[in-house]
């Protein structure tokens, strides 16, 4: 019980920011898609930068741990390329289809439809995949300092100062 | 002319106050965001209602059990923290187009709902097996 109040709790103020960000639009994800506007790239690199740095922190203290997704080359890629395919013809990922109900672009209902379909077909293929696909390329769960064997926080700001100069890039080029 | 209610926050700004809202997540309640496990764990609810047998066979839906948990409620948040924000800033719109597809696309709500359900069931499909 506790767990679903801080589920939802989360849920709300991060709803609240996307709004604000107004990244949860058709027209922002389509105009990062289509290399017009970058407001979501912005906003999704910002709360990279910020998170990053206050996980690693809490991962050093020991007070977290990090949720590593295992690396696996044929699902991510070819998983990857479909994701984009549709990303373009809905123009609402998962979580902001959600949020784009919320301020009333109701045609993310379609979205939302869509989506348990392809959740539900994809349910379905789940076996056969997990003979195929699943297990072409898989490296399991390895991390960036860990693969180039340095310490995260020489990844870190090489990342941040990375970022810093793109978004300096947007903002002379009116991205 | 632009609305002067709808400019909104900074992107830099509010995706930074994200940022600080996962970093408490991971430290309260040690969950990080994510959203397309939740539409598995819904289709899966839905499947119950017509066959709960067979779902409880599935190997998919062994692993990602049908049931209401921090991320469904999360994802609700979602909806309901963008409903709040748009309200008391006045940029709620009940819109069923959106500008950029009206303008390339015209007004025809069938053409706009028969692309939207078939890219979100390929980026779904996509995302699940990219494991996002």
């Amino acid at each position: 019980m506790k767990m679903l109040i801080y589920g939802l709790v989360t849920g709300i103020l991060f709803g609240f920011f996307l709004q604000k960000g107004r990244v949860l639009r058709y027209d922002k994800q389509l105009g990062a898609l289509r290399l017009m506007d970058m407001t979501i790239v912005k906003f999704m690199l910002s709360t990279v930068l910020v998170s990053m740095i206050g996980i690693y922190v809490f991962k050093d203290l020991g007070f977290v741990e990090l949720s590593v997704k295992p690396t696996n080359l044929g699902a991510n890629i070819i998983g990857g390329l479909l994701f984009g395919a549709g990303w373009g013809l809905l123009g609402y990922c998962p979580g902001t289809s959600a949020g784009a109900i919320g301020e009333g672009r109701w045609d993310a209902l379609w979205g939302v439809l869509g989506m348990l379909v392809g959740a539900a077909i994809y349910a379905e293929c789940y076996p056969a995949l997990k003979k195929s696909i699943l297990t072409w390329g898989t490296f399991g769960k390895i991390t960036l300092p860990q693969v180039l064997g340095v310490s995260h926080w020489i990844i870190i700001p090489a990342f941040i100062i990375g970022a810093l100069y793109l978004f300096r890039w947007f903002e002379k080029s009116g991205l | 002319m632009r609305l002067k209610t709808d400019d909104g926050w900074s992107p830099y700004l509010a995706g930074a106050l994200s940022g600080v809202v996962l970093i408490f997540s991971v430290l309260i309640a040690g969950k990080y965001f994510g959203a397309s496990t939740s539409f598995v764990r819904t289709a899966g609810m839905i499947e119950q209602v017509f066959g709960a047998e067979r779902v409880a066979q599935m190997t998919y839906f062994k692993s990602k059990v049908p049931k209401i948990e921090w991320q469904w409620m999360f994802v609700l948040g979602v909806l309901i923290g963008s409903l709040i924000s748009a309200v008391t800033s006045g940029s709620f719109r009940w819109q069923p187009l959106p500008d950029m597809w009206q303008g390339r696309f015209g007004e025809s709500l069938g053409k706009r709902g028969i692309v939207a359900f078939i890219g979100a069931a390929v980026a779904m499909f996509g995302a699940r097996l990219a494991g996002g």
